[in-house]
């Protein structure tokens, strides 16, 4: 990642991508004229594609801009952002990407800074302690934690913590379940659950063989209980078998359970809650290539995004968290005294060697 | 003066032919085998600087993950090219013939061709499911006194059946070719010799489809060896294909997602050269 932030660095001093310098000195009311003209917009965004296009219709209806949402990963995105650097002119306007992702990258290298923007103090330039540095918002909150049945579950028995989540499995046998792989909801509640039995530092990143081996006994506590709960092959596998009754409680994310209820694919009398012991929060956030064809469009459509009433509608339609401080977060499956529980992921790189030790010593185990 | 052509306009015209089918091998399949096995080696790096290293490969072959994909891979793609041969034999020779209802029988039979392996994956799920149809028979039935847990089997039953039921009539197609350039002029002679079924099918008919035998072990070796759909969706958690840790280490690093995907084609190579070798040593030995 060291050698991408050098790259793009060198490439931004160089000046290939010229085309950010178009907004540099221009006012807000210029940009947004620039930005009619223009008349379109890519937006690069890797979820729920096919609602978020009817979500930007108020957008296009507002400003006369035609939105359109590009296909593919969140890896594919990326690998094109970072293919299209040596292109005078690329072909994405707006980048999504997880926050979480930021941490490391000088994204002066790859986004235009977004102080283009007309002034609102709610934007959210800092998601769970990562910066978006200026050259990107964020546009979407989420929060893992856990969904059950509350048919099954009383509210006032939802384990908290490790030792309670391993007296649920003991009491519920096969009837809790999480993933490794495909979501990140399973990992966010296994290394929280790590993190609970101590002895990892969650703020410190360091590799280091020794911090992983002292992580041991939290292996020995998922092998020991492995016979008792479930492993899922996805988030989407999860929800789908705890609406249908196989399980009863699994990780999952909020906006993700909040999305499929309010479609109508998964009950809507499950429940979601954020355990006391803590389960990651965090959000994506977008950035504008320093090579996007239609810089303008993109800045306005950003400022859409970011703004306070496309928040709500996102909390109202999606169940996300909002990502602006003026925002009405009433639509939300989370109480406020629940969000209190949101912790930031643990740091990588050392994050990403406790999730290959899990893999190696847990799920091969079993 | 001679008129015949200069002795190297003929290879020429050879390679000529050949362009159009050796050309995209070559440089398209080529290209990218190329840039699988150069980034596995830390060069065709997209996120820095190049640097020639087997840390990769060190790293990978390190990984306990890594070794249980190259044998699990290896198991499910051997299982499923056997099974699947076995099972389309007996039909391609009951089919060998047409008689009343034959070609729908075939029809059937190939109907898993049309059916895309994720939609497949997905229905199967759904038939296995916790409340699925095969859990509502069985406890309708008394067998079972409560739905048990069916989907993501540890043991892959739930893979290897939807790679059989994928496969099967890829066999059945190439082998029935085969079996039915038989003529009944030899299997009768068999039959006027004393041989019985079995003797028939061991004499007679595996020793002439021999070579369609090897190309329906190979195809459906290869396609399950590099399975992705069928696991990622009702494969064990357990366990991961070669073409899931692909995708899940391209994540990470894109040098180690070209270590798996190097390790796939290899295989490939090699499955395919141990099953032609078995073959041709089955046939000089006069085994068959």
């Amino acid at each position: 990642m060291k050698k991408l932030m050098i790259s793009a660095t060198a490439l931004a001093l160089l000046g290939l991508p010229a085309l950010a310098n178009d907004l540099a000195g221009k006012s807000w009311d210029e940009i947004v004229a620039q930005a009619r003209t223009e008349g379109e917009v890519t937006w690069y965004v890797w979820h729920l594609q096919d609602a978020l296009r009817e979500a930007v219709k108020p957008f296009e209806a507002e400003y006369g801009i035609k939105v359109t949402i590009a296909e593919g990963t969140i890896g594919g995105h990326f690998d094109k952002v970072l293919a299209d650097r040596m292109r005078k002119t690329g072909d994405v306007d707006v980048h999504a990407l997880g926050f979480d992702r930021y941490e490391g990258m000088d994204l002066a290298g790859l986004y235009i800074p977004l102080h283009i923007l007309p002034p609102d103090s709610g934007r959210a330039y800092e998601v769970t302690g990562v910066s978006g540095q200026g050259h990107a918002v964020a546009y979407w909150g989420n929060q893992s934690g856990i969904a059950y049945d509350p048919a099954k579950v009383d509210e006032t028995d939802l384990p908290q913590n490790a030792a309670e989540f391993a007296e649920f499995w003991a009491a519920n046998p096969g009837k809790f379940g999480f993933n490794y792989e495909n979501g990140g909801a399973g990992p966010s509640f296994y290394t929280n659950v790590i993190v609970n039995l101590g002895g990892w530092d969650r703020a410190d990143g360091t590799e280091d063989v020794n911090r992983l081996m002292a992580l041991e006994p939290a292996m020995a506590f998922f092998r020991d209980n492995g016979p008792n709960y479930v492993i899922t092959a996805s988030n989407a596998d999860s929800i789908t078998r705890l609406s249908d009754g196989e399980l009863v409680m699994v990780s999952a994310w909020e906006d993700h359970l909040a999305g499929l209820q309010q479609r109508g694919e998964v009950r809507k009398d499950l429940k979601f809650y954020v355990p006391e012991m803590g389960m990651n929060g965090g959000g994506n956030g977008v950035g504008i290539p320093l090579n996007a064809p239609h810089p303008a469009a993109a800045a306005v459509f950003v400022n859409w995004l970011a703004s306070a009433e496309t928040q709500s509608m996102f909390n109202a339609t999606f169940g996300t968290v909002p990502m602006n401080a003026a925002a009405d977060s009433s639509k939300a499956l989370v109480s406020p005294e629940d969000r209190a529980n949101q912790v930031a992921a643990p740091a990588r790189p050392f994050r990403d060697s406790v999730e290959a030790y899990f893999i190696e010593n847990v799920i091969l185990e079993r | 003066m001679s008129t015949r052509a200069h002795p190297v306009w003929p290879k020429l015209r050879l390679l000529a032919l050949l362009a159009s089918g050796l050309g995209v091998i070559l440089v398209l399949i080529g290209a990218v085998a190329w840039i699988a096995l150069a980034q596995s080696f830390g060069l065709h790096n997209p996120m820095g600087e190049d640097r020639l290293t087997l840390d990769h490969w060190e790293k990978m072959l390190d990984r306990r993950l890594y070794l249980r994909a190259v044998g699990y891979s290896l198991w499910l793609g051997f299982a499923a090219a056997l099974i699947s041969v076995a099972l389309a034999y007996p039909l391609a020779i009951w089919l060998r013939r047409p008689f009343r209802g034959s070609a729908l029988v075939s029809a059937v039979l190939q109907a898993p061709l049309l059916v895309h392996g994720l939609v497949a994956a997905f229905l199967f799920v759904n038939i296995i499911a916790y409340h699925g149809l095969v859990n509502q028979l069985m406890v309708a039935l008394g067998v079972w006194a409560e739905p048990r847990q069916l989907q993501n089997d540890r043991n892959a039953w739930g893979v290897l059946i939807l790679q059989v039921w994928k496969n099967l009539p890829f066999a059945l197609l190439v082998l029935s070719g085969s079996v039915r350039a038989i003529g009944d002029d030899i299997l009768d002679a068999a039959r006027d010799l004393g041989a019985g079924a079995f003797a028939r099918f061991r004499r007679v008919i595996l020793p002439l489809s021999l070579s369609a035998l090897q190309a329906a072990l190979t195809i459906v070796f290869i396609g399950a060896l590099a399975d992705y759909s069928f696991q990622v969706i009702a494969g064990p958690t357990n366990a991961q294909s070669l073409a899931q840790l692909m995708v899940f280490s391209r994540a990470r690093s894109w040098h180690e997602a070209a270590v798996v995907g190097v390790t796939l084609m290899v295989l490939s190579l090699l499955g395919a050269a141990l099953i032609a070798v078995l073959s041709r040593a089955l046939r000089l030995r006069g085994v068959l």
